[in-house]
């Protein structure tokens, strides 16, 4: 028995050695072609990745990466990982374990601690990459082949525009409170480093309170309450680091009597606020524009898998950088109230269009 | 003490604050108190109360469908509520799954089936009386304080007059006993869980009315500060002692603790540290009368 199963066995592992090594081969040979850019528009594969569809921004950076599908007859992969950086890890894994010649992935890492595994995954396996938001500051696309770029938002720029327009709506003159978002993050600190900036520029516009209500409605209605009967009429304007802290500080307000008579203002343009700043109830907000964001990273990750960019050409501006954000008001609010994308900016030539500054 | 450092705090207009505040914790403790008792914890209000608050917001008149059942929509909510107690207390007596995980498992499944309804539009209430619940006053205090004030008598009712309450103490002092004496304990637990789900699935409706939205976070933060709440008033986590009377003092401890923060102006940075610290000063306190009897800390 032992004589005879042997060589079965041999013949067996050499005929899987065979066949694996004309698998890597054929990899190899594919992986050749990825650094070359010379896919095929049909043959690219889009994914894009956030945490939740229940968040409406995210949401529609998903809409937006099917907008940009649809306009290469293409489409998206939907991936969420409800804000597990674990299962973030997994969906990635899974995706570059299979056909990763032509792969482009846009994707939302959950926090800075989590881009670095997914850079060194897609470079290893030579999948174009557009990441978004988060990543730490000494990790930096120039040092990778596919890892193309990485956009991000300024937040001291954002927290300036809307203290400024706070000040504005209330005459240059008067108290403000400030809701901060969780104390820990970046956003939540450069948005407020931009409200200090915006004070200095507007010296009759005096700082009452400030506390964090940790980017949630429903703290952000208690802190309210509480700094309103604090402070009482001396209170003329809110500023708060994200909309759904406003549209918590809009409700003290009505429960409190006093809608209408204080300044609201926010950041992130999710549709409620859009539509608060549509009827007057609130002030300003500012956008990023989640549409395009979807189908930004996706634009250009199909742009370089086609050959019509070349990594090795892009200016380190377009690495990583800032991009353009929006201060969304009574004037311009029908236009954000519909989110919608525009095709020309997903092509080739204005990709980059929106960059704001270099990041570093 | 916070009176003495901040005029504001005494207010008139900041104790009807703080009242207002109080009256969502107090419903939920009010139902976490009952399950406290027997000696078993709940950690089900988060995702009960996110699950009863899109149900109640996709059931009124809303900017997502339209229903307008009104009244009958709020019932829904608290029926889903129950139902989902119930669940939790099934599993613990039919398949021994330990409270706690029963309990956190439930909550899971809540704040699933709260994210599966909201599928990506968040649903604003425009029912006028439900919006008017938190915005119109009656005698100065907000008719959902109001609605607080009642579940807290209803909770000592429950607890002072039915079986339900007795046994909910008696399954906490001692079990065994109670089963040898020929009580049948199971159905009182399942019980004890559903009427703790009801009180969350109300608690989910009240947010709702506050924020006059449908949040699938209606209850986020809210275990934690119940037990806490009911902790600080004297309800034993071992079970047994205590009450919803106790627990509603809890609450109001626990309310003017972060109002006086704010009010005295505590920097934000500071303040979750010095809240927890004040919390297990108060609670060791509060079990020092115990200590000797009680030697063992779990």
């Amino acid at each position: 028995m032992k004589i005879t199963t042997r060589p079965t066995v041999i013949l067996l592992s050499l005929s899987l050695a065979a066949a694996l090594t004309g698998c890597s081969e054929q990899a190899a040979g594919g992986g050749d072609s990825a650094a070359a850019g010379g896919c095929k528009p049909a043959d690219v594969k889009l994914v894009g990745q956030v945490r939740n569809e229940s968040n409406p921004y995210e949401a529609s950076w998903l809409t937006g990466g099917d907008e940009f599908a649809k306009t290469v007859g293409l489409t998206q992969q939907r991936l969420t990982y409800g804000g597990d950086s674990t299962k973030q890890q997994e969906q990635i894994s899974q995706l570059l374990a299979g056909d990763t010649t032509c792969l482009v992935m846009n994707v939302l890492p959950n926090g800075d601690s989590d881009t670095a595994a997914i850079v060194k995954g897609a470079d290893t396996a030579g999948a174009y990459l557009v990441t978004q938001w988060n990543k730490p500051a000494d990790l930096k696309p120039a040092d990778y082949k596919t890892w193309i770029s990485h956009i991000t938002y300024n937040g001291v720029e954002s927290g300036r525009q809307i203290g400024d327009a706070l000040a504005t709506a209330i005459g240059g003159q008067g108290g403000i409170i400030a809701l901060q978002g969780v104390l820990d993050t970046a956003a939540a600190k450069d948005r407020f480093a931009g409200l200090q900036e915006s004070l200095k520029k507007n010296p009759g516009v005096e700082l009452l309170d400030q506390q964090t209500a940790n980017f949630s409605r429903a703290e952000a209605r208690t802190v309210t309450q509480t700094l309103l009967t604090k402070h009482g009429d001396k209170v003329k304007g809110i500023w708060t680091a994200n909309d759904d802290m406003a549209l918590g500080a809009l409700e003290a307000l009505q429960q409190a009597g006093r809608a209408g008579q204080v300044a609201v203002v926010g950041i992130d343009a999710v549709p409620d606020a859009v539509k608060a700043v549509q009827d007057g109830s609130m002030t300003a907000t500012v956008s990023s524009d989640g549409t395009w964001q979807g189908g930004i990273g996706l634009a250009i990750g199909f742009c370089v898998a086609t050959g019509k960019l070349a990594v090795k050409d892009l200016p380190a501006a377009n690495r990583a950088f800032f991009a353009e954000q929006f201060l969304v008001t009574k004037e311009n609010a029908a236009d954000f109230a519909q989110p919608k994308t525009n095709p020309s900016d997903f092509e080739c030539g204005n990709v980059f269009k929106r960059v704001a500054g270099a990041l570093t | 003490m916070f009176a003495v450092l901040s005029p504001r705090f005494r207010s008139i207009e900041n104790v009807q604050n703080m009242v207002d505040a109080a009256a969502v914790l107090a419903v939920v403790t009010c139902g976490i108190t009952f399950v406290l008792l027997m000696g078993s914890i709940d950690l089900s209000a988060a995702g009960v109360m996110g699950a009863s608050a899109l149900t109640v917001s996709l059931l009124v008149a809303n900017n997502r469908n339209d229903n307008d059942l009104g009244l009958l929509g709020i019932g829904v909510a608290v029926l889903l509520g129950c139902a989902f107690g119930c669940l939790s207390g099934l599993a613990l007596v039919l398949l021994k799954v330990p409270s706690f995980m029963a309990t956190l498992g439930v909550s899971a499944v809540g704040l699933g089936v709260a994210t599966l309804m909201f599928a990506g539009v968040q649903p604003n209430i425009s029912d006028a009386m439900l919006k008017g619940w938190a915005i119109e006053r009656f005698l100065g205090l907000s008719y959902l304080t109001w609605i607080a004030a009642t579940c807290v008598l209803v909770g000592w009712l429950l607890q002072r007059y039915t079986r339900l309450g007795r046994y909910a103490f008696a399954i906490g002092g001692a079990e065994e006993v109670l089963a040898l004496s020929g009580v049948r304990v199971k159905p009182y637990k399942v019980a004890v869980f559903a009427v703790a789900g009801a009180f969350y699935g109300l608690a989910g409706v009240m947010v709702t009315s506050q924020l006059g939205a449908g949040l699938v976070q209606a209850g986020s933060g809210y275990d934690f500060s119940a037990i806490t709440a009911a902790v600080v008033g004297g309800t034993l986590l071992t079970g047994g002692r205590g009450g919803v009377l106790h627990s509603a003092v809890g609450v109001l401890l626990v309310v003017v603790l972060t109002n006086g923060l704010v009010q005295i102006g505590v920097s934000p940075y500071w303040q979750g540290g010095v809240e927890g610290l004040i919390v297990v000063a108060a609670v060791a306190a509060a079990v020092i009368p115990q200590r000797r009897r009680n030697q063992v800390v779990k």
